[in-house]
């Protein structure tokens, strides 16, 4: 029981962080695509923009990875 | 580096500003800038009536050669470059040159033009041929039906529930005096063919046009009527129309042979002439004599002054403008770096470009970005492939373009994945480990997830820390208090660390009291000097420490992917399929490595890195010079 309360836990630390960061990229994505089309120089802010969220789903996995780790220990 | 530029004065007789513009223009090295302060009795030179009219004039002209150009399809090529030899253009080959480009530019439009034309005509054609082979025994026997009248409508793919309602409406119109025919076409549309008692037409046709579908009469062109009738003498035009079209083709090869050249001519020619009325509103004058400042590179001032005096002789005289007398900012940036870093210029250039006196990183994107990269790929096989590809780019690519700067920065990617790769044991995931006998040379990624974090961590650490050094040196000398601010930062960050790892102990326990003494005293520094909002930024600089995290997140999932690839041949019953699967998901994993990577190893360096001392809004060096392909862009 307790090593499933692990795996959940594990899970819900990337899983929640990834519908968050894929709920922002997905505002994202259309505003700076709309905005791309009427000034094209904006490619690189878009890939920052793009980018940014993925920060939560990765420090995500690293916590994931840690609970993991705590668990098995 | 961002070179050194000295700001220059050139002072000469008034009836020889044009001679040293000419002169300028030839040299290609000036940046133009405003007489800065102009003292009494100088003013600012305006154009003539006479010199806006030709500008206006010129730029129809430009545009029509422009346009002419493209038409054509004539890219820039040696004429642009010979035009710099080339004796200065006169009014009268302005005159030709509009004539020229207008000429040409109405019978490339018409090519253009007609060629369209013939591409529809043969797209509908194929319509109609389509839906002839769907009918043709119907519409063969439409002799058999006299008193009737056929209709043929195409439905886009999928609108099948239109057919329904279509006919449902027919029904309840005309009863049962028609007869509807459907037939899936190649194309994925829907060919319908209705044919009607002649009497009801009117009211079919009111239906067809209240269901907005697409009917499809015969044009008039063929002789209207019957498609039966028509269709011989389509199929016997669109034997004709690819001759047609070939011959349009060859007639704007032939506008090409005898224009392009003289077409190009006329484009740097036009070119010059404009720059040099947009130039000479930024040169000054009193009744007798001018002034014309502007930045060069320190290493070309010598030039300008030899090159003048060769040309002027005592007349027109040089100097320098003090440094005191201009602000650093409004100078020109041109980035130069030795010839193994400057490809990764590139990634600079993504961004506005760093103001004139601050750090250009270009030295440091080159030695990090690739090592961030290949820690994320980390495998000798991708890393093979990326060679390979960017190989194959060099080679396809003009030396200077973006592709070639796009291809030496895959390949020293490519390098630091390789070495990468062998540091951690992988050859395609876990196959080289299993196949060759490969062993990690510092610890396994699949396993060891936590060194990875670590490592990952202290790069961040190490990323960060040399950014706030660089944020110290860029502000030292105009912005002490910034700079304070930047190395209390730093100090606070090196601090943390070393007590974290003195907590830990990785370092001596000896070093805990020294580090936290170190940020008590550098806290109220680094407030007193950056203001309240201080800490929340340097909790900032401790989230940017641990969003280098990703280096080990996407390594992870890249070796993950690999390995699954690999397993694929023994999880399915075949090991034919197995190997096949195992190919697709490696060339799917080697796609995601491509991208992925980048737009972090690149996210890392952008946000985490150029934040802590990046200044951007550099202006743009554009020396006044003749027309090169890269001034225009």
């Amino acid at each position: 029981m307790e090593a499933f309360g692990v795996v959940l836990a594990a899970a819900l630390a990337v899983g929640l962080p990834a519908l968050a960061t894929a709920w922002a990229q997905s505002r994202i994505g259309p505003a700076i695509a709309a905005s791309m089309a009427e000034k094209p120089e904006l490619g690189t802010t878009a890939i920052l923009m793009i980018a940014i969220p993925e920060t939560m789903v990765i420090l995500g996995f690293v916590v994931s990875v840690l609970i993991l780790f705590r668990g098995a220990a | 580096m961002i070179i050194e530029m000295v700001r220059l004065r050139i002072l000469g007789p008034r009836d020889r500003l044009g001679d040293v513009f000419d002169a300028l223009q030839d040299l290609g090295v000036m940046h133009l800038a405003e007489p800065a302060a102009p003292a009494s009795g100088v003013s600012p030179v305006e154009l003539t009536t006479a010199q806006r009219r030709e500008q206006r004039q010129l730029r129809r002209a430009r545009d029509h050669v422009e346009r002419a150009l493209a038409g054509l399809g004539v890219r820039a090529g040696p004429a642009a470059r010979a035009a710099r030899a080339a004796p200065r253009a006169t009014r009268s080959d302005f005159a030709r040159w509009a004539r020229l480009g207008w000429r040409v530019r109405r019978a490339t439009e018409r090519l253009a033009t007609r060629e369209t034309t013939l591409q529809d005509e043969r797209a509908l054609i194929l319509k109609y041929q389509q839906f002839f082979g769907a009918f043709r025994a119907l519409l063969e026997s439409q002799s058999r039906w006299p008193s009737a009248t056929a209709y043929h409508v195409l439905l886009r793919g999928g609108e099948t529930e239109a057919l329904i309602r279509l006919r449902g409406s027919l029904r309840e119109l005309i009863g049962d005096a028609f007869e509807l025919y459907s037939q899936p076409l190649p194309s994925g549309e829907i060919a319908l063919l209705i044919v009607v008692a002649a009497p009801a037409a009117p009211q079919v046709e009111r239906i067809l046009a209240q269901a907005r579908v697409q009917e499809i009469p015969v044009p008039a062109s063929y002789g209207g009527g019957a498609l039966t009738e028509a269709i011989p003498r389509m199929l016997a035009r669109l034997s004709d129309l690819p001759a047609e079209v070939a011959a349009l083709r060859r007639e704007r090869a032939r506008l090409g042979q005898d224009h392009g050249a003289e077409l190009r001519r006329a484009r740097a020619g036009l070119a010059d002439r404009l720059a040099e009325l947009e130039a000479l509103p930024l040169s000054a004058v009193t009744a007798r004599a001018f002034v014309i400042e502007g930045w060069a590179p320190a290493r070309s001032r010598s030039l300008v002054e030899e090159r003048l005096a060769a040309g002027f002789g005592d007349a027109v005289v040089v100097t320098e403008v003090g440094k005191e007398d201009w602000a650093s900012a409004d100078a020109p940036v041109v980035l130069s770096n030795p010839r193994l870093l400057r490809p990764f210029e590139l990634l600079i250039r993504l961004l506005p470009l760093p103001r004139y006196g601050t750090i250009d990183p270009t030295p440091f994107v080159a030695v990090f970005f690739p090592a961030f990269f290949g820690l994320m790929v980390g495998d000798i096989g991708y890393g093979l492939l990326l060679g390979v590809l960017a190989l194959v780019l060099r080679r396809r690519s003009k030396p200077g373009s973006t592709l070639r700067s796009a291809a030496e920065i895959a390949g020293a990617c490519a390098v630091f994945t390789v070495l990468a790769g062998a540091l951690f044991g992988e050859l395609f995931g876990d196959l080289g480990r299993h196949w060759l006998g490969l062993r990690p040379i510092a610890f396994n990624r699949e396993e060891a997830l936590i060194p990875f974090l670590i490592l990952a961590v202290s790069l961040g650490a190490v990323h960060v820390v040399l950014g706030l050094a660089l944020g110290v040196a860029a502000n030292i000398r105009h912005h002490p208090r910034h700079a304070l601010g930047r190395g209390m930062s730093l100090a606070m960050i090196v601090a943390i660390i070393s007590a974290l790892l003195a907590a830990v102990h990785v370092l001596p326990d000896a070093l805990l009291t020294p580090a936290v003494i170190v940020l008590l005293v550098a806290f109220p520094v680094l407030i007193a000097a950056e203001g309240v909002v201080a800490p929340i930024e340097l909790l900032s600089t401790v989230g940017n420490v641990l969003s280098y995290a990703r280096i080990m997140a996407l390594g992870v999932a890249s070796v993950m992917l690999a390995v699954v690839a690999n397993r694929m041949v023994g999880a399915i019953g075949s090991v034919a399929v197995g190997v096949v699967f195992a190919l697709l998901f490696h060339l799917v994993n080697f796609a995601i490595a491509l991208f992925s990577p980048t737009i972090h190893a690149l996210r890392l360096h952008y946000v985490e890195f150029f934040g802590k001392f990046y200044s951007p809004g550099g202006v743009r060096y554009q020396p006044f010079g003749h027309w090169t392909r890269e001034a225009t862009r």
